[in-house]
């Protein structure tokens, strides 16, 4: 008999922030109801307090899947024209790809939407370019960072020791930078989480639409729903990463 | 062996080394030295190609490295440098074993090839192998830099300041390990050096360069005896030339042998330089020296005037 945890149980205990808030988050979205009383308080002059078009889940899977979708994309874009720009070929076009990356930030999402809307419709894709947009300069910004913040000795020590252009960059420039790519990918998808509500104005049915629809009716206990909800997402998800990017921690740094 | 002809290397208006020409023998350790920014660094670098040369043509071999595959080229030159550029994110043992596993040797070969270095540079195993860089003294983390060069047993060296910033002591025992390593393994050897001391004990060629140019070059000796120009003379350490030749010459150089004569107390080792030995005189304010061997028997013996005027009938 030994008092050692077992590695299983062990690693499940190192997530257990993220597990409690995704625990209540899945608990709240399934039992909005049973809360009734409580938005009744809220809202007593109220004939409706539970957001009625829509389960609480299939909002949050949908929201997920929106934020999910556009995160994926802007990872993709985001690492990979930072990894461009800083390859010997691509550098003419580093000034150019980070003004991009921090005009999309500047640019209110809201206004992004109005311009999507008429050329991509009603529906989930406006919201999905503009959290794409919206998530691309943080990833862009860390790993522009992260790439060009490796030591020069290391650098030198790679090529000199006869690494190829690929082999430096999986074995050890993306490596090296892991910590703060992620950091950004963290950034992105946590703000973009909020940010994906504003989907619910053009027609996207997510966690934002209790919100709207809460606005628009004066009922603040839809608004609270949707809130709370989309605060729990966020926490699960934040917490999520920053597991992550402590396992990333290698006893090396 | 390595050639160098005429080579130059220009960044935008400025030529960082103008028209060198450098022949290094197989087996032979040549230092380059000079002040700062003198292009040291950079004609290291062309001759692995971490820099292209602008002009004339490097040899290895006989063949320009133009020719050679870059990658190739490299695995098959050892490169140690100051800040040793160990990755952080792997352990020692993996540090070393980088060049074996890109010339995709069996893991097995790998990882005697490690252990037989660690061996060699004085790192247990047990001890070392899986540390992480950032867990090293500057010392232990420069041993294993030139672990890392010497790992695919390339025949040669290519040092840029490898001791550098390190405690004289153990700079002194690291030098010794590589004197060592060039005779045993027959290395050919490029090294760049500030320390003037460092240069003159390893060298058997050095090269003194200024502003991109070799100024003098030949054997440690030569030049201290005849430096080309005050230049050479000031950096090889001026007035303290005389002391820096002492220093590189052996006392079994100008001992003689016993005569009948009482031996004198002071004694000095075989092997000591002559430096050591003026060190002992002084300041047992003797002079003369009883020479010992290993054993501490008398072999020989050593008079100032000897050791100061030996020279003339060299
Ligand atoms: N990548 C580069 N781009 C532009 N100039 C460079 C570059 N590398 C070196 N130089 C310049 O070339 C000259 C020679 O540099 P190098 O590094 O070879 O000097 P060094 O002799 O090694 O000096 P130190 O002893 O300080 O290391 C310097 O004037 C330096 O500024
Ligand atoms: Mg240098």
């Amino acid at each position: 008999m030994t008092s050692e945890v077992p590695p299983d149980v062990g690693r499940l205990m190192r997530w257990r922030a993220p597990l409690v808030w995704l625990s209540l988050l899945m608990l709240l979205a399934a039992g909005m109801a049973w809360l009734t009383p409580l938005f009744h308080w809220v809202e007593p002059g109220a004939r409706q307090v539970i957001y009625p078009h829509g389960d609480f889940l299939v909002l949050l899977g949908r929201h997920l899947l929106v934020v999910s979708v556009a995160s994926l994309l802007a990872v993709l874009l985001g690492v990979g024209a930072a990894v461009l720009v800083t390859r010997p070929a691509g550098r003419d076009f580093l000034p150019l790809v980070a003004q991009f990356a921090s005009m999309g930030q500047t640019f209110p999402p809201v206004a992004v939407l109005a311009l999507a809307v008429p050329v991509l419709g009603f529906g989930t894709w406006p919201i999905i370019v503009a959290l794409l947009l919206y998530g691309l300069l943080p990833i862009v910004r860390n790993t522009l960072a992260g790439l060009e913040g490796l030591e020069a000795g290391v650098m030198e020590a790679a090529r000199g020791m006869g690494m190829s252009a690929s082999q430096r960059l999986l074995q050890v420039e993306l490596p090296l930078a892991a910590p703060v790519i992620l950091a950004g990918i963290r950034t992105s998808v946590t703000v973009n989480i909020a940010t994906a509500a504003l989907g619910a104005t053009v027609g996207a049915s997510n966690l934002g639409a209790p919100i709207i629809s809460g606005i628009v009716n004066g009922n603040t206990a839809y608004v609270l729903q949707g809130a709370v909800l989309i605060g729990l997402l966020a926490l699960c998800v934040d917490s999520a990463f920053e597991r992550l990017q402590r396992g990333l921690g290698h006893p090396g740094r | 062996m390595i050639e160098l002809f005429e080579v130059t290397k220009r960044f935008g208006a400025e030529t960082a080394v103008d028209g060198i020409s450098l022949r290094v023998e197989s087996g032979e350790l040549c230092a380059l030295v000079g002040t700062s920014g003198c292009g040291k660094s950079t004609t290291l670098r062309m001759i692995n190609r971490l820099i292209e040369h602008d002009g004339g043509e490097i040899h290895l071999d006989g063949r320009p490295v133009r020719e050679f595959d870059e990658q190739a080229l490299r695995r098959r030159i050892g490169y140690a440098i100051q800040s040793t550029g160990l990755f952080p994110h792997w352990t020692v043992a993996r540090n070393i074993g980088l060049v074996p596993r890109l010339l995709k040797w069996p893991a097995t070969r790998v990882r005697a090839r490690v252990e037989e270095l660690m061996a060699l540079l004085g790192l247990p195993l047990e001890q070392f192998a899986d540390k992480y860089p950032h867990q090293l003294s500057g010392g232990q983390a420069q041993r294993v830099g030139v672990a890392r060069a010497l790992a695919a047993d390339p025949d040669i060296l290519l040092m840029d300041e490898p001791f550098g910033a390190l405690d004289p002591i153990t700079r002194e025992s690291l030098q010794a390990e590589l004197r060592d390593l060039q005779a045993r393994l027959n290395k050919t050897i490029v090294f760049v050096t500030h320390d003037m001391d460092e240069a003159l004990a390893l060298a058997d060629r050095l090269v003194v360069m200024r502003a991109g140019r070799i100024v003098q070059q030949g054997t440690p000796l030569s030049l201290l005896r005849d430096p080309a120009d005050d230049f050479v003379a000031s950096l090889l350490g001026g007035e303290d030339r005389g002391l820096k030749e002492a220093a590189i010459t052996p006392v079994s150089e100008r001992m003689q042998p016993l005569s009948p004569r009482l031996l004198p107390k002071a004694r000095v080792h075989q092997s000591a330089s002559l430096r050591q030995a003026l060190s002992v005189m002084f300041r047992e304010q003797a002079d003369r020296l009883a020479v010992v061997d290993d054993e501490d028997m008398a072999v020989g013996e050593l008079s100032l005037r000897r050791l100061v005027e030996g020279r003339r009938d060299e």
